[in-house]
């Protein structure tokens, strides 16, 4: 379990980052669909300050990821068509743009809106724009239909994964699995 | 009863005649604010409709008076949620109690500065509260400006979960800018 990537798979950083944010990304994505139906209440005022506590916590996870990724070396790709590559890496930088645009697209709402934003109640961060009910309007619907964007870009990125894993039976998913141990590649030659 | 009314129509005779301090009208320009805290952030708010009787004459503290009446359906606060809130039944619940009321039961000098103790009656709850009172005397018209804090929950403002002083902070300070002129 080394914690830095090496040629055939993903170091436990990289996969912490991965799966971790996987778990955030989802949960706060539903619990964000959810939360709004909620009737008002001091429990709904909460609710949300988690959602925008956890939205943050992803933008901030992001940061540190990309750090990460660029001290770590990246696995090279499996052998695949060009086309199949370019499609993996525009999906994974779909995937990172989308991952900061969603929480920023909160940030900039709940600014629009004028409410404080709070990190799990520990301390406070500033507004990235000034109240303005038409910003609002549009953040918010920014922040609703890039999540929508988001699941269709995963469909392709866990679709492809999975393809690869129970199609093609290679090392893509298995390398950025939490417990997952690469294929042994049988050696040129072995008729096993 | 009619002996305690007796006693205050009396009261009301005679005062005038001993007290010296001035009364005052206050003008419409005067504010009657107050800063909340909400998730960590403070946020003011102001009360646009109250009326104060002023009697005050720092050389006669004996003898001076603020009786001062708050519509609090009155309060905005800049966000619609809250201002719809804070009438409610789980803040000010203005349908059981419209007004807020605070009466003077005396003045005292603190340190260079005066001090009003008095009573406020909220929500139902009547508690002492002290002000800080800053007097500037003018030509003729002269400023006065109070500030408190008040703990919102000694007077059961946010019930039930909105007890909760983590979301909501329970001191609020209450400030008040009065533009007098002499009756």
């Amino acid at each position: 379990m080394a914690l830095r990537s090496d040629d055939s798979r993903w170091g436990t950083g990289a996969r912490f980052f991965h799966w971790l944010m996987a778990l955030a990304i989802l949960g706060n994505g539903i619990f964000g669909l959810w939360m709004t139906g909620l009737a008002p209440s001091l429990a709904k005022i909460n609710t949300f300050a988690l959602h925008k506590s956890i939205g943050l916590t992803v933008l901030a996870l992001f940061f540190l990821r990309l750090a990460w990724r660029m001290g770590d070396q990246r696995p090279p790709d499996e052998p695949a068509p060009a086309w199949q590559r370019l499609a993996a890496h525009v999906t994974h930088g779909l995937l990172y743009v989308l991952i900061v645009a969603m929480p920023v697209s909160g940030w900039v709402f709940n600014s629009a809106h004028g409410y404080p934003l709070q990190w799990f109640k520990l301390f406070n961060l500033p507004p990235l724009v000034a109240k303005d009910d038409q910003v609002r309007h549009v953040a918010i619907i920014v922040h609703e239909y890039l999540f929508y964007f988001l699941l269709l870009v995963l469909v392709a990125h866990v679709g492809a994964a999975l393809w690869h894993h129970f199609v093609l039976r290679d090392n893509v998913l298995r390398r950025m699995l939490p417990f997952g141990r690469p294929r042994k590649v049988p050696p040129p030659g072995d008729p096993s | 009863m009619t002996r305690t009314t007796l006693a205050l129509g009396l009261a009301f005779l005679i005062l005038p005649m001993t007290a010296g301090a001035a009364d005052y009208t206050v003008q419409p320009a005067s504010t009657l604010g107050f800063t909340g805290t909400f998730q960590g952030a403070t946020f003011d708010g102001s009360f646009n409709k109250f009326n104060a009787a002023i009697s005050y004459d720092p050389a006669n503290l004996a003898a001076s008076k603020f009786d001062v009446t708050v519509d609090l359906a009155s309060a905005t606060t800049g966000d619609n949620d809250r201002d719809h809130a804070l009438p409610s039944a789980d803040f000010f619940d203005t349908a059981k109690f419209p007004q807020a009321h605070f009466v003077t039961t005396g003045f005292a000098k603190a340190g260079n500065g005066v001090v009003a103790n008095g009573s406020l009656t909220l929500h139902g709850v009547t508690k002492p509260v002290q002000l800080k009172v800053t007097f500037t005397p003018g030509s003729g018209a002269a400023s006065l400006d109070v500030a408190t804090v008040v703990n919102r929950l000694d007077f059961g403002v946010g019930s039930g979960e909105y007890k909760d002083t983590s979301t909501i902070g329970n001191a609020v300070k209450v400030n008040a800018h009065l533009l007098l002129q002499p009756k």
